[in-house]
């Protein structure tokens, strides 16, 4: 678990945070409940995030003599995954058998999210692209290597499949990525691409 | 067409709009290291064809065998596999020729929005929610329901029992309704469903083959089958001629086409009256009315007339494909034949073999970012290009080969489209050094340290030192050069949107031809590239049919591969 750590580095008042793992905050990011959010390293959250790792799964009250169960985690972000300007992730809510229960996220490695997004599905998984002002709407899923066009809507419990184009509103499939998703970043002037690998994005983002 | 600046579009050979420029300049004996351009030969991006020829360099493909790009238009696909985009299990296309390209599972889409549907168990009024469902209530029944759009199959009065096996609740409801309303209609038309209707045309078109044909035929499935087939062959071997043989026989019955109901006739209509439908309509008006796209949605929505009828549509199948050169039949790109497994068997990209072209601003103006990764929420605006006004650019080929290729340039003097703009490329023509891994980079860097101006020079270009503005762009120079990278001057002028006002009075027509359409006033600038390259050719490698077929391993072989390139600018201020 690594967690922002504000007396660090306190001197240079910077824009962001760096952890021990190169997890860069934003002094400006609004995050709430950070004992059950995970952050894979190199990860990016810009400023103006919201982060809700306070709606998580409540643990069941300790039986007598027992100890006290370790946290749950509500968000867990992976490697190299830029979340940018004023994205909101909050983690789905369910209705099951008459209580409310909130199903962790998890969001993979190299994903991008854009400005203004809206995320709420249960698990993005690693190389996605999603545009700005997108909305994903609660327990849905996107599958590896898909790209999320800006501005759509993706609804309630829809599956993304893997190497997938989704836009509209409500999303449709609109096509599939190209062969060459994700690959050719590295070369000056493009350092980073789509579905690629965004560790350069990371590197600049100061 | 393109919104980011700058961007550069390829296009790829097989188009007929991206024609080689002329034969007799191509050829290097006659003219080493120059192309020259006519008019015409320039590709032209403002065509409207032009969007289907022009691809960014991730979607091509290239041919190792034929040495040529590969673009959707040149290379065929066949199936890996089908699959569900909502449940993600692969179909068998054995199920798929038997049942159809859609999901056989619980998958349905919202008939109104396209959303997948989700079952949703509705409990009595009486019961509360909060109350935990005991096993002895058998009485709760279940309901598709889309979380997008409030849609749900109570509309059409549709539960079930239980929360599998939806297909089958949900055709055997189908089945009854469609069979309650025969009873309560008295009319012999029958409504029924397209599937049902197909199924009896085609038994009834086998019927009518079967009549017409011999059906005593024995070799019913040897080429003697059909009659004519067997005259041609005996007339082959002599005796009567096939026209007298023809002649002889009388000549087979036409075939009558399907009449009824029960035979596969399915006329327009229902078993509604028209002005039942048409008072609904009055009343209910606009919006009870279906729209194309929901009726389009399954076979069983495409003649109901209100969009309360809409029935759920099951989600159709998708495919992932393999790709094959239309010219040599080898695989260019092949997936693992597993859902969701995005890993490649084979995938030859373009841009691990073709120079790759990336065109900056020598003075810019503001950082350059990349488009796609826009960090924040207010877009970077471009600056418009100044009419008449020169600008310099930086136009950087880099090689991914692993051998030094030679380049040459050509860009028409004034690019193509309503807008002439005029272009120059300092230094047509040059070499590129090879592409290797980091690591010589890195050893190379630290033998000789001067190598690394190159990136200093590019920092300075960045930034916008005094360093860099010393410099001065020469004719025939080549402006930087990295190991697998050279870059060169490009220097544009932007033409005027408006035409000059002439004294002569201009025709309707000459007036309609200076009227500027959506993105005309974008300045694209068509390059062509000829590479050059050798390679050796390895022992035991297949030896490529063609002009290498006498080529002995060890012995370099010269290759040369030529393609256009549109260079986005930017928009030219009117």
């Amino acid at each position: 678990m690594s967690r922002p750590q504000p007396t660090t580095r306190r001197s240079v008042k910077t824009e962001y945070i760096e952890t021990d793992t190169g997890n860069k905050i934003s002094r400006r990011a609004f995050i709430e409940g950070k004992q059950n959010i995970m952050l894979g390293g190199k990860t990016v959250l810009m400023a103006g995030v919201h982060l809700r790792g306070d709606l998580c799964r409540k643990p069941e009250p300790a039986a007598a003599g027992e100890k006290e169960k370790p946290n749950t985690t509500a968000v867990s972000i992976g490697r190299a995954t830029v979340v940018s300007t004023n994205a909101v992730i909050r983690p789905p809510m369910r209705v099951h058998k008459g209580q409310m229960t909130f199903i962790p996220m998890r969001i993979g490695d190299n994903v991008f999210i854009g400005p203004n997004a809206h995320i709420s599905s249960a698990s993005i998984s690693s190389h996605v692209y999603i545009g700005e002002n997108a909305v994903l709407s609660p327990l849905c899923i996107v599958k590896e290597g898909s790209k999320i066009l800006p501005n759509t809507v993706v609804p309630p419990g829809m599956t993304v499949p893997a190497g997938t184009v989704v836009g509209g509103k409500p999303a449709k499939i609109l096509g599939e990525v190209g062969d060459g998703w994700g690959q050719g970043g590295g070369v000056e002037g493009e350092e980073w691409v789509e579905g690629g690998d965004l560790r350069p994005l990371v590197r600049s983002i100061k | 067409m393109t919104t980011a600046f700058p961007s550069s579009l390829y296009a790829c050979p097989c188009s007929d709009l991206s024609s080689a420029p002329t034969p007799s300049s191509k050829r290097a004996s006659i003219q080493p290291n120059t192309l020259e351009l006519s008019g015409d030969q320039a590709f032209n991006p403002h065509s409207p064809r032009a969007n289907y020829a022009l691809y960014p360099l991730s979607d091509l493909l290239y041919c190792e065998e034929c040495d040529e790009i590969r673009c959707p238009r040149c290379w065929t696909e066949e199936i890996l596999y089908w699959y569900c985009p909502n449940c993600l299990f692969d179909v068998p296309s054995s199920t798929v020729k038997g049942d159809g390209n859609r999901c056989s599972r619980s998958c349905y889409n919202c008939p109104s929005c396209t959303t997948p549907l989700q079952i949703t168990q509705v409990s009595h009024r009486d019961e509360g929610l909060l109350k935990p469902t005991d096993a002895a209530g058998g009485d709760e029944t279940y309901v598709l329901q889309c979380q997008y759009c409030d849609w749900s199959s109570l509309e059409i009065d549709v539960r079930f029992s239980k929360p599998t096996k939806i297909t089958e609740q949900l055709a055997k409801q189908r089945k009854a309704r469609v069979s309650g309303k025969e009873d309560t209609a008295p009319s012999d038309k029958k409504v029924t469903a397209p599937d049902d209707v197909f199924a009896s045309l085609v038994s009834f078109y086998k019927d009518q083959l079967d009549e017409s044909g011999d059906s005593r035929n024995p070799y019913s499935n040897s080429p003697y089958n059909s009659p004519a087939n067997l005259a041609r062959i005996m007339s082959l071997y002599g005796g009567l001629s096939y026209n007298a043989l023809k002649k002889t026989r009388e000549k087979p019955q036409p075939m009558r086409e399907a009449l009824g109901a029960p035979e596969g006739l399915f006329s327009f209509g229902t078993d509604r009256s028209d002005t039942e439908i048409i008072s609904r309509m009055q009343t209910s008006g606009w919006d009870a009315t279906p729209t194309a796209e929901q009726q389009l949605s399954a076979p069983v929505n495409h003649d109901i007339r209100f969009a309360d009828e809409l029935w759920p549509s099951a989600t159709q199948l998708r495919t992932r494909r393999a790709k094959r050169c239309k010219n040599c039949r080898h695989i260019i790109a092949r997936q693992e034949p597993k859902v969701g497994n995005m890993r490649y068997k084979i995938r030859l990209l373009a841009m691990n073999y073709i120079p790759r072209l990336s065109i900056r601003p020598l003075h810019p103006t503001m950082p350059l970012t990349n488009p796609a990764f826009n960090l924040k929420p207010e877009m970077p605006q471009h600056e418009l290009l100044q009419p008449h006004k020169a600008q310099q650019y930086v136009l950087t080929i880099r090689n991914a080969l692993f051998e030094t290729v030679k380049i040459s340039l050509a860009t028409p003097a004034t690019t193509p489209g309503k807008v002439a703009s005029r272009v120059t490329i300092l230094c047509p023509s040059f070499t590129v050094g090879p592409a290797g891994d980091v690591w010589d980079e890195a050893l190379s860097a630290s033998a000789e340290p001067n190598s690394d101006g190159g990136r200093k020079a590019a920092m300075a270009s960045l930034t916008g030192s005094s360093e860099s503005s010393d410099r001065q762009p020469e004719a025939g120079k080549i402006w930087e050069r990295t190991r697998n990278s050279t870059s060169v001057i490009v220097e544009v002028v932007p033409g005027a949107l408006q035409q000059p006002p002439s004294i002569v009075r201009k025709t309707d027509k000459e007036l309609a031809d200076e009227e500027l359409e959506e993105d005309d006033d974008v300045l694209e600038v068509p390059v062509y590239v000829r590479t050059e390259w050798e390679m050796e050719v390895k022992p035991g490698e297949s030896v490529q049919a063609k002009k290498d077929a006498n080529a002995m391993p060890g012995e370099k072989v010269g290759k040369e591969l030529g393609y256009w390139v549109v260079l986005a600018v930017g928009r030219i201020a009117g």
